[in-house]
């Protein structure tokens, strides 16, 4: 019973796990960039769920489209005039150092304006736990994991069956044949990175209810996003699920069996084998990018 | 090869020289909390020329050096706390030889299997090594990496604490520069920048890469815990959060970023530039600290992406 309820619980947490790193998964295998500033984009989203939550009492899983417009437009706008620039200047390596200095800048301004204490969501709907066949789950969790796996489903839905999508996919296959063929290629990676922070805000919008944030949060987001997507592959939703549901069972079922300290360190440990032994995930690389 | 290297360098070594016998003269000259800066400054210097050895000749960017500081603040720490019980310089001398040595076995250990990854991968994978080695040193009570070591203190010789550092640091980081020197004019050095250009190019005209990449690999270990093990006694109590940083890993490729990646003198400019900027000007502001330090950084890939020395030698020789 103890270990069906420590996969269960893996599970729910593992399903905002995947929500949280298929942006990042997204950017990686579209553009080959590492986004550093995931994390903080995840924050970004908490905390705006958070303001309106208090301002104007608005739930944070109705706050979710919300938070991704404005976050679908600071990405746009970031990927336009920031990374594109450095992609350009530089190397794929040094974008990596101007997203790290982007995610610098949004914990500070976090931090000023929230305060860097633990923050947290409380909605109404936080009731008893449900008893299902003598697993325990709790309501705000199961919201949680149903919102995640919702928008897990939207996006692959829009990635593999509409126009927008099949154009991500072709740009990411081979952006020189997707231009010859009439795609503007920035204005998609545009569309792509504001995408990706899109999900990165609606699942800080979620974890916002189930997990206390603060600023310094963000480097552990990011370091999840990149063992989800070490673990299920590259640039695809089904990839960060399953990534991210291994990631949840693993970690609960650490800190059952070997300690509530080591969840970490066995994280790391699992991150560097599946890079030693298949680095392409454990579903492949969706868009088979060179690497 | 050398020995025409030091010949048409030779300007650029006796600037080296001059600067060393300036900087010599820092403690007696300034005040402590300059020597301190400079401390500083040398310590940055020492790491980036440490990390320069596999990311700047090599190509190979490691995001987790900073496991070697730690493992080699904690190596040294617990022979010497724990097994010697301080014996002064010739326990700081054991510790030293022991951490060294302990960060070059470990480095050899990872090295196969993690440097078959290439770019992006391998840069993630020693994210992986650092945070593994760093939770595991925290979490076992053994290691102490929780509570603490205690570093023993070592006689000074009539020097100020900082001075004695100082001191350390330099000679450190002058034997650095010195190894640096002869591997980028050496035969390995010609090596490297083949294997950086086009690996598998090199490989198939004769360069041995893997064994190459694994020497430097364990040198840049190594050498980077010898600067580990000088900043933990300076710091005098070490926990794990206090050597294991995700902020050294990362200052070590921005310091080299800044000057210029794959040169001698860039991870010297870098270094103290960005020491100077962060902790004496923006020493002031530290509730936007960050902020500055992420608003540099993103200038800096934008405005000069090869560095300052590439600035000056605009498509000519030097980085890159």
């Amino acid at each position: 019973m103890l270990a069906i309820q420590t996969i269960a619980d893996g599970l729910v947490l593992g399903g905002l796990y995947a929500l949280a790193a298929v942006g990042f998964s997204l950017i990686f295998g579209v553009m080959g960039v590492v986004n550093l500033s995931h994390g903080a984009l995840v924050m970004v989203g908490a905390y705006l769920a958070w303001s309106f939550w208090q301002a104007a009492g608005i739930d944070p899983l109705l706050a979710i489209p919300l938070v991704m417009v404005v976050l679908f437009g600071f990405g746009y706008v970031y990927q336009r005039g920031l990374i594109q620039l450095a992609v350009d200047r530089s190397s794929l390596m040094s974008s990596m150092l101007v997203t790290f200095g982007v995610a610098l800048m949004l914990r500070n301004v976090l931090v000023l304006v929230f305060s860097p204490d633990l923050h947290s969501i409380t909605p109404s709907y936080s009731g008893a736990p449900i008893v299902l066949g003598g697993v325990v789950f709790d309501p705000l969790r199961v919201a949680a994991l149903t919102a995640s796996l919702v928008l897990l489903g939207a996006l692959a839905f829009v990635l593999r069956a509409t126009r927008v999508g099949r154009i991500i996919r072709a740009t990411a296959q081979q952006e020189l044949a997707a231009r010859l063929c009439g795609v503007n290629a920035r204005h998609v990676y545009g569309l792509t990175f504001g995408v990706s922070a899109a999900f990165a805000g609606a699942s800080g919008a979620i974890l916002g209810i189930v997990i206390p944030f603060a600023p310094p949060s963000e480097a552990l987001w990011t370091l999840n996003a990149f063992v989800v997507v070490t673990l299920g592959g590259v640039g695809s939703p089904s990839g960060a699920l399953l990534g991210g549901l291994l990631l949840g069972v693993i970690s609960t079922a650490t800190s059952q069996v070997i300690g509530p300290s080591f969840p970490n360190a066995m994280m790391f440990a699992i991150l560097v084998l599946m890079l030693m032994l298949r680095p392409a995930g454990l579903l492949g690389n969706a868009f088979a990018r060179s690497r | 090869m050398l020995r025409a290297a030091i010949h048409a360098q030779r300007w650029w070594l006796l600037a080296s020289v001059l600067l060393l016998a300036a900087s010599a003269a820092v403690p007696f000259v300034l005040m402590p909390f300059e020597v301190r800066v400079g401390q500083l400054i040398l310590l940055s210097t020492g790491l980036a020329l440490a990390w320069t050895l596999l990311g700047g000749f090599a190509g190979y960017w490691s995001f987790g050096h900073t496991a070697f500081i730690g493992l080699g603040a904690f190596a040294a720490g617990l022979l010497e706390t724990g097994i010697l019980r301080g014996t002064g310089w010739w326990g700081f001398l054991a510790g030293l030889s022991f951490g060294c040595a302990v960060c070059a076995l470990v480095a050899l250990a990872v090295a196969w299997p993690i440097l078959r990854l290439r770019g992006i991968y391998f840069a993630i994978a020693m994210l992986g090594v650092a945070q593994v080695l760093a939770e595991l040193n925290n979490n076992v009570d053994a290691l102490g990496g929780s509570v603490g070591v205690v570093m023993p203190r070592l006689a000074t010789f009539g020097l100020r604490p900082e001075g004695l550092f100082y001191y350390l640091l330099l000679a450190a980081t002058a034997v650095t520069m010195l190894i640096a020197f002869c591997v980028r004019h050496g035969r390995i050095g010609q090596g490297l920048a083949a294997l950086r250009e086009d690996e598998d190019t090199a490989r198939m005209l004769g360069v041995p890469t893997e064994r190459y990449k694994i020497v430097m690999f364990v040198a840049s270990a190594a050498l980077t815990a010898v600067f580990g093990i000088i900043y933990a006694h300076s710091l005098g109590y070490i926990t794990a959060s206090s050597v294991y940083r995700i902020d050294f890993s990362l200052n070590m490729i921005v310091y080299n970023l800044l000057g210029g990646i794959g040169t001698l003198a860039g991870p010297v400019i870098g270094s103290a530039i960005m020491v100077v900027l962060t902790q004496v000007v923006l020493g002031r502001f530290l509730s936007v600290h960050m902020f500055f330090t992420g608003l540099l950084l993103v200038a800096l890939v934008l405005l000069a992406p090869k560095g300052i020395l590439g600035l000056r030698w605009r498509g000519g020789r030097g980085a890159r």
